[in-house]
Parts: structure tokens; C-alpha cells; sequence
């Protein structure tokens, strides 16, 4: 076993885990932050994106012990006692999942283009997004979505137009 | 996936790296980005008992140029490479060569000599590196050595690493930094994808008599490992540019390289890209000797 320690959504946490265990597994199973969800577990769906020092990656392909001493972020680290984040309300208000299963690691995708990137134009978006796969509803309202969650982050309201 | 049990050991410096290899002798493997070796461990590939992990190496970081040329560490990520100024303004083939693998995930962990050393014949970092005649620096217990990509690539996944070896950076020589060269690759989407065929090519150009000097042609996805193509290359060398002779060497190009057919796309079909990739990526890198001139 091997101690790990690690910053998760603004928390230290600590878990007593075999070596081979992925950061994906030590969320769900050790920190029980089941929003990060569990898809292909080779790096090509995304399911699992969260940040890592800022940076969004695949939480199944980095062992829990390259994690340590590292600054988290999951999908439950968006919302806080003001409300959701505003990427959350977005999505909520155009209806932009239908089953959610990639929608964590969407909005964190998304999370980490609008941190760098607070005006991003469609391509830059679908760019963003390149690495989650959506299954059900599609890509269109998901752009929009963001979108609009820029505009709002930008102070803009949602609806006018870009 | 459940991957079978190893023991976790991390590396500060590519010294340390190479002592636990020699530690540990042919038990142990090399972890850096994760991108393909997890996957690897996760499909029961490879059963290490010590994952040696190299990630927070920082002597193994890094872009800079040197005395000797454009050197970049072995663990420089995909993005790294996308957001480094020296490439932008030296290679922007580099540029956008790492932006067409994989996503953006998977380019924030996957890292340049991870790319190299897993040596699949699509690698998409590969034949940008080869058009500029790019050498690797390999350190074991025995001190360093460097190679040519040509010497470094062997078969699909096969590279002349040792097993008590490590992959320590990538020089582009000093004389190529700032040749003009352009990347292409053809996959079936922008993301995720692997590249049907991809190429790049790379020349000065001799202004006096408008002529290739120096030309480099490299494919990927198209041979067991990336390659070069000398025929063409020899055919360039010395020619005046024109539409005739980058169709040529674009000829020579399908006549050298050795597609196969799988579910991804017939030979017939690589064979058709190759020489439209192969006659793009000279005309672009012409367009760029161009500007600036």
C-alpha cells in the first residue's frame, strides 16, 4: 500500500492505496466523488476529465501517487452555497445533456478553455471539447451552452447575441 | 480495468531514472505520461514489478536553444510544445503537428519522448522531428549517446532502447533551427484520431537558382516505423522548385513507402495520400521559405 495526499476541491485528503490504483479510482472509491464517471478507461472518452494544477486530464491514465501533493478539481468542486456554477446553470437551462454520463468531464473541459480563454469562438470550443464524447444528445447544445456560460462569466446576460 | 499490482518508485532526476533501471534490471519500466502505459498495463502488455515514475524529473523539462540546437526534454507534454514560444516562432509544423494528437487531455499528459519511445508508425510527432534530421539523447549506465531518429526507430513499437535506458531529450541541430517545414496528417476526425497518413517535408531553398537545398521528406503511418525518403530527397536536391518536380518527388514518395490495408484504410488509398500530402507539405514549406525570406 502507499499513502497518498492530495488537494481535492480545496481539501486535503489522504488514502492508503495500492500502487497500481489510478486517481480516478481514489476519487470515486476512496473520497467517494462519484461525478467523475468511469468510461473507457483508455484516455479516449473523457468521462473521467478533471484538473490536475489547472490543467484537465484524463483522472484514469495517472496513477493515485503521481496525484500527490497535487491541487484537484472534480465536478463537485463547481458549485457552492451561492448556487451552481455558472457552466452548470447553462447546461440546466438549454437542456444540454440528456443521460449526463460525459457531463462532468464536459463542464470541466470546458472549465479549463474559459479559465484561458474567456471568449472562445465555436471552433475553439469544439477544440476544447475534442476529448469528450457525448453519446446521446450531441455536440450543438453543449457549444451553446458554453457560450452562454462565457457571456455570463464575461458579465454579459446570456442571451444577446455574440 | 484493474491492473495487476507493481511497487510505485519516483525518479527527481534522469540520474536517479537510470539507477533504479540498473537497479531493478528488466523488472522495471519507465512511467512518464501515462497515455499509452497505463493503457498498456491496464490490457496486461507488460507486468513490471517497479513502475518507475519520471514525471516530476524536472532536469527531463524544458525547451530551450542551446550552443548545439532547439533541445527539448523527454517530458515536455503535447500542449507544452503547442504554447512554447521558440517553437512557434521556429516550427510552427511542431506546433501543429502536436495539436493534431489525440485531445486535449491526452495532450496535457502525453509527453514528446513518451510519443518516440511507444514508436507506433503513426506517431504524429515523428515525422517533423525526422524532415529535421532531429537526434535523441539516450542515458544509461554507461553515460549518454545520441542518435538519429532513423537509428532510433526500429519496427512498430520497437526502438533501440535498452531496458536499463532512458530517453533524455530531443536536439533538432543547430544548422535546421529556423528550416523552413510543414506537417500534414490526414486523419478520419480532428480528434482522437490516427493519422492515415501523415508526412512533412523540409528544405533551404537556394534563392539565386530558386532551388531545393537540402530536402527532407518523411511519412508516417505508411512503413513499420516513420521514414525518411532518400529517393525523393536525392531527386530534390539541387532542382529548381516547380510544379513538376515537387509532383515528382510526390511519385517517388508512393514508389518508396510500404502501406497496408486495415480497417482504417486500404494502401490503395494511403498510397493516394502520400502523394498528395507529400506535394502539400513542399509546396507550404516553400510558401514559408517565402515569407521568410
Amino acid at each position: 500500500m502507499t499513502d497518498v495526499s492530495m488537494t481535492v476541491n480545496g481539501e486535503e485528503r489522504t488514502a492508503s492505496v495500492p500502487p497500481e490504483t489510478t486517481l480516478l479510482t481514489v476519487l470515486r472509491e476512496n473520497f467517494f466523488l462519484t461525478g467523475s464517471k468511469l468510461g473507457c478507461d483508455v484516455g479516449d472518452c473523457g468521462a473521467c476529465t478533471v484538473l490536475v494544477d489547472g490543467i484537465p486530464v484524463n483522472a484514469c491514465l495517472m496513477l493515485a501517487g503521481q496525484a500527490e501533493g497535487r491541487d484537484i478539481v472534480t465536478i463537485e468542486g463547481l458549485a457552492n452555497q451561492d448556487g451552481m456554477h455558472p457552466l452548470q446553470q447553462a447546461f440546466e437551462n438549454l437542456a444540454s445533456l440528456q443521460c449526463g454520463f460525459c457531463g462532468p468531464g464536459v463542464i470541466i473541459s470546458a472549465k479549463a478553455l474559459l479559465e484561458e480563454n474567456p471568449d472562445p469562438s465555436v471552433d475553439d470550443i469544439r477544440d476544447a471539447l475534442s476529448g469528450n464524447l457525448c453519446r446521446c444528445t450531441g455536440y450543438t447544445k453543449m457549444i451553446e451552452a458554453v457560450q452562454d456560460a462565457a457571456r455570463i462569466m464575461r458579465g454579459e446576460s446570456a442571451d444577446e447575441a455574440a | 480495468m484493474v491492473m495487476r499490482a507493481f511497487d510505485l518508485v519516483s525518479a527527481e532526476t534522469a540520474d536517479q531514472a537510470v539507477a533504479l533501471l540498473a537497479e531493478h534490471g528488466s523488472e522495471a519500466m519507465i512511467l512518464a505520461g501515462g497515455t499509452d502505459m497505463l493503457v498498456d498495463l491496464k490490457h496486461d502488455k507488460h507486468r513490471p514489478a517497479v513502475v518507475v515514475d519520471i514525471s516530476r524529473a524536472g532536469d527531463l523539462k524544458g525547451i530551450e536553444i542551446t550552443d548545439e540546437g532547439l533541445r527539448i526534454g523527454a517530458l515536455v507534454t503535447h500542449t507544452e510544445i503547442m504554447k512554447s514560444p521558440i517553437v512557434q516562432e521556429n516550427f510552427p509544423a511542431m506546433v501543429h503537428a502536436a495539436h493534431t494528437i489525440g485531445a486535449v487531455q491526452t495532450r496535457n499528459l502525453g509527453t514528446l519522448g513518451g510519443n518516440l519511445v511507444t514508436c507506433v508508425p503513426s506517431m504524429d510527432s515523428g515525422p517533423t522531428l525526422m524532415a529535421l534530421d532531429a537526434e535523441v539523447a539516450v542515458a544509461g549506465p554507461d553515460g549518454r549517446r545520441r542518435m538519429t531518429l532513423d537509428e532510433f526507430f526500429v519496427g512498430p513499437r520497437k526502438t533501440t532502447l535498452k531496458e536499463n535506458e532512458l530517453l533524455v531529450d530531443i536536439l533538432i541541430p543547430k544548422k535546421n533551427v529556423g528550416k523552413p517545414v510543414d506537417f500534414l496528417k490526414f486523419g478520419l476526425r480532428k480528434g482522437q484520431a490516427l493519422a492515415l497518413v501523415n508526412a512533412a517535408s523540409s528544405f533551404w531553398v537556394d534563392w539565386d537558382k530558386n532551388a531545393f537545398v537540402e530536402p527532407r521528406i518523411s511519412l508516417g503511418a505508411v512503413a513499420p516505423t516513420v521514414i525518411r525518403v532518400p529517393e525523393a530527397e536525392a531527386y530534390l536536391d539541387g532542382r529548381e522548385i516547380t510544379p513538376d518536380a515537387t509532383a515528382e518527388a510526390a511519385r517517388l514518395a508512393v514508389e518508396a513507402a510500404k502501406p497496408i490495408s486495415d480497417f482504417r484504410a486500404s494502401a490503395e488509398y494511403r498510397r493516394d495520400l502520400i502523394a498528395v500530402l507529400t506535394r502539400r507539405t513542399l509546396e507550404n514549406a516553400y510558401d514559408l521559405a517565402k515569407a521568410k525570406r
